[in-house]
């Protein structure tokens, strides 16, 4: 009885002490985190608007040249020019993908696309995160929507040329971008309107 | 000459008992984050920093823990350091964070924590202990590096980010995948169990 009742109070004292320890580092990083993580999404939307920053000051440049506002539950955020960026999220190839997406103040056509994240193959399906690739997509039209075309082909203003060996990470980064514009774009039309 | 305790437990760390190729413990991490050398150095740093506080506490608590719970202790033990790990990098380095993703949490069920905590800590004091953790921390890390260094140079062409081969290297996309882990991995244990002369009949394995 005795061995037992010690057991309980090893667990218990144990389990207390640990759990301390952990809430005190918890309260000690959660700042530095949540800084961490604003500070990458303020560079990704950064980034996407084309606006040059020194990596350091972010959130500075971000402070003085971006404005966030909300239209129809989204977040969104306008550059001085009216041009307008604002987050995306789905389900790439293997994983999720999520980045900023940002929009000519014609809020028609793309000024810039960022990833934040993604979990493509690497070397294959990855390169979509490749500065080169990314920036295929600048001043595309989605109005009606981006459509993948074969590595080379694309003319007209919708298309994005697929990547060589790795088509279905593109076909299914462009599903994401369709979806998303579609989702948010109409809401922020209106919210700028006023 | 007769090996001092110390002198034992380095060497088993390092070579004789070696986790990742004698043990053949903490293989599914050593797969996993061994595709660049940058992130082998952080899992390798994580585990051993989680195997230190791990040692250190379980062989200062070895006869207050109870038998019956020591399993349990040892894993709340081992789930405290991990967790500190995991969010020390978050805040720190937040860029090697996300490419380890969740294999630092997965630390927890790293056997080589959980094996030298029964095999070892349990039974030893704490200086032998936190000995046998510093070494056995960087025989698992100095693994990891030497399959990260293959991988990352044949598969981005790169070490520690710095372009070494030749722009025009074929990049071997294997070596970056999981695939690629388990060739240089199963050739890694290969060529140190022949230089060990191990004979793996009278060895049991681990996970």
């Amino acid at each position: 009885m005795k061995d037992k009742i010690m057991m309980l109070v090893f667990v218990l004292v144990l389990g207390t002490i640990l759990t301390a320890i952990l809430v005190a580092v918890n309260y000690y990083t959660t700042p530095v985190i949540s800084r961490n993580e604003q500070r990458e999404i303020q560079a990704g939307i950064l980034q996407a608007l084309g606006i040059p920053f020194p990596e350091e000051e972010a959130q500075q440049v971000f402070a003085g040249s971006v404005q966030a506002r909300q239209a129809g539950g989204k977040d969104y955020y306008v550059a001085g020019e009216g041009a307008v960026a604002f987050a995306y999220a789905g389900s790439g190839l293997w994983g999720p993908i999520n980045g900023i997406v940002a929009l000519n103040p014609d809020l028609s056509t793309l000024k810039g696309v960022t990833i934040l994240h993604q979990e493509e193959t690497p070397g294959l399906g990855s390169r979509i995160t490749e500065q080169a690739y990314l920036d295929t997509f600048r001043g595309k039209d989605f109005t009606s929507g981006l459509k993948l075309t074969p590595p080379g082909k694309a003319k007209a203003a919708n298309e994005i040329d697929a990547i060589t060996g790795a088509t279905l990470s593109p076909k299914a980064f462009l599903q994401i971008l369709n979806a998303n514009l579609a989702a948010s774009v109409p809401a922020i039309r209106e919210g700028e309107k006023q | 000459m007769k090996q001092s305790p110390s002198l034992k437990v380095i060497l088993n760390g390092l070579w004789k008992d070696q986790p990742i190729f004698s043990m053949v413990l903490g293989i599914c991490s050593s797969l996993a984050v061994s595709n660049k050398v940058e992130n082998a150095i952080a899992m390798g740093a994580g585990v051993t920093f989680a195997l230190i506080g791990t040692a250190v506490l379980i062989a200062a608590l070895r006869k207050l823990i109870p038998g019956r719970v020591r399993m349990i202790a040892y894993m709340i033990i081992i789930a405290t350091f991990v967790i500190v790990v995991d969010r020390v990098l978050k805040a720190m380095f937040p860029d090697i964070s996300r490419a380890i993703g969740p294999y630092v949490g997965l630390i927890i069920t790293n056997c080589i924590l959980m094996g030298r905590a029964e095999a070892f800590y349990v039974s030893n004091g704490v200086g032998l202990s936190l000995l046998d953790a510093i070494f056995n921390g960087l025989g698992y890390t100095y693994t990891l590096v030497l399959v990260s260094v293959i991988r990352e140079l044949l598969g981005f062409g790169t070490i520690l980010g710095l372009q070494v081969m030749p722009l025009s290297f074929n990049k071997w996309v294997i070596m970056a995948m999981a695939p690629g882990a388990f060739f240089v991995v199963a050739l890694f244990i290969w060529v140190t169990r022949t230089l060990a002369k191990m004979d793996p009949d009278k060895q049991g394995g681990g996970m």
